[in-house]
């Protein structure tokens, strides 16, 4: 028992920390980043308007593990820049995640955008508020409880997502699971790694549920 | 004395003219009721009044200061310092669903820093009481009444202390029986001396509480008088129409 926790487990728990660490850098990052392409999305500025569709359209509209390959293998092969594109496979993996992660995010916030009706800016407007005071103090608080399911189903995806930095070699938990069985022979690391990741993707639902019910406003 | 004067005021939305040069103007302490079919452009013009429509030509001024002058606004400051003098109470009350009652009164003259904390929470207990909702202080507006609500913005269009009170169909959204505590609230306000002008479509209301009704058509004002006079010995065929139509 004592060997097999040493042999097995314990080398997976590890695996998991990396899992949890690549979860906490992309939501971190991509959350604030997400928002700031609504906000380019919705500008009047046109052409930072397009530019931030595009990148919208392109990072939802090709697979992830692509991006994550392109930039951990792909970018270094550029000629002349490549070789300034050389990064730590890890640090590579997280700029993917965050780019990728933050697209879908501008698109959740913009559904919460579009959720708040227009008299909450009339009525900001009216009573003397700034535009700031107004983005601040009445229209995101209402958009961000609007968004968090939204944002919860995001964030259990990309706990199971994490798993694509198996593709590119970084020794997250499925690389342990994987080869663990390879080794004694037996699928229970694969049982094992689906538990670990269910208890992470469950502890995340209670946190939002938690958070669901702060913010109900009743 | 005119403490509101509206010059020839013209506004479009795309091809169809709302407001059809419009003038108008009311004195200190009078309580004006805007009545009209829908589409009258009654709404746009009190909507003009404090900016949130753009008008397209003539003159807008409060007290002596200019909003619009000849189709021209003045700076962004100026703006600020007329529509400022003026409250407004919506159709759908415009609540913050995310703050409570009392955070819903506060939160703009804390952020405009206009009275010390104090001043400003106390000011909200007697507007409470004042509408009769100090017990809903800490509710929030998810969980009142569609009456409590309009009493509610009514309370917080007063904190920043109005010397105008604009009010858009503020029962017009609400079940009927709940219409008289908010209109008891209004009534209790004009004869307190505010400046009001009441668009709306309680006859009633425009016959009891009203100095002046404003009769409203096709963007026009078809007739302006008295209550007594307007309901009693209306001028114009249009408002006889509107009339009959309207009382039953």
């Amino acid at each position: 028992m004592v060997e097999y926790w040493n042999k097995i487990i314990w080398p997976m728990l590890e695996g998991a920390q990396m899992t949890v660490l690549l979860f906490f850098i992309a939501i971190i990052v991509s959350i604030p980043l997400g928002f700031l392409l609504t906000l380019a999305v919705k500008s009047s500025f046109k052409p930072l308007s397009w530019l931030a569709h595009g990148y919208i359209t392109i990072m939802r509209g090709t697979p992830l593990l692509l991006q994550l390959l392109l930039i951990c293998f792909g970018l270094p092969m550029l000629p002349i820049v490549g070789e300034y594109l050389v990064f730590d496979r890890f640090v590579a993996a997280c700029i993917g995640f965050v780019l990728n992660y933050a697209a879908y995010f501008a698109e959740i916030f913009r559904g919460g955008l579009l959720a708040i009706d227009k008299g909450q800016y009339e009525a900001a407007q009216v009573l003397g508020l700034s535009k700031w005071q107004t983005t601040t103090r009445v229209i995101l608080p209402q958009m961000f409880r609007v968004a968090l399911p939204a944002v919860a189903n995001e964030s259990i995806t990309l706990i199971k997502d994490t798993a694509l930095l198996y593709a590119v070699a970084v020794p997250e938990l499925l690389h342990f699971a994987q080869t663990a069985v390879n080794r004694e022979f037996t699928i229970v690391p694969y049982f094992i790694a689906g538990v670990i990741y269910l208890i992470m993707t469950l502890i995340l639902t209670i946190i939002f549920k938690q958070l669901e019910r702060r913010y109900k406003f009743e | 004395m005119t403490l509101i004067e509206v010059a020839n005021l013209k506004k479009s939305f795309g091809t169809n003219e709302v407001l059809k040069k419009i003038s108008f103007s009311m004195n200190k302490n009078e309580v004006v009721a805007m009545i009209g079919p829908s589409g009258s452009g009654k709404s746009t013009l009190l909507r003009s009044l404090i900016n949130l429509e753009q008008i397209d030509g003539g003159s807008i001024s409060i007290g002596n200061e200019y909003l619009v002058k000849d189709g021209v606004y003045v700076k962004p400051d100026g703006i600020k310092k007329v529509t400022g003098r003026m409250g407004m109470v919506f159709q759908h009350f415009n609540l913050f669903p995310h703050l409570t009652v009392k955070q819903n009164l506060e939160m703009a003259p804390k952020l405009l820093n206009l009275q010390s904390a104090q001043e400003i929470e106390n000011h909200a207990k007697d507007l409470l009481d004042k509408v009769g909702l100090t017990e809903k202080a800490e509710s929030y507006p998810s969980s009142l009444s569609g009456g409590q609500k309009q009493r509610v913005a009514i309370a917080r269009a007063l904190m920043l202390n109005p010397d105008i009170l604009l009010f858009d169909e503020p029962t017009s959204a609400l079940d009927p029986e709940l219409t008289g505590e908010v209109l008891k609230v209004m009534k209790d306000l004009a004869e307190e001396s505010m400046t009001m002008i009441v668009v709306t479509h309680e006859m009633g209301f425009a016959r009891e509480v009203a100095n002046r009704v404003v009769f409203m058509d096709g963007g026009e004002i078809v007739e302006s008088n008295s209550p007594e006079e307007f309901f009693s010995n209306p001028q114009h065929d249009r408002t006889k129409l509107f009339l009959k139509k309207n009382l039953k």
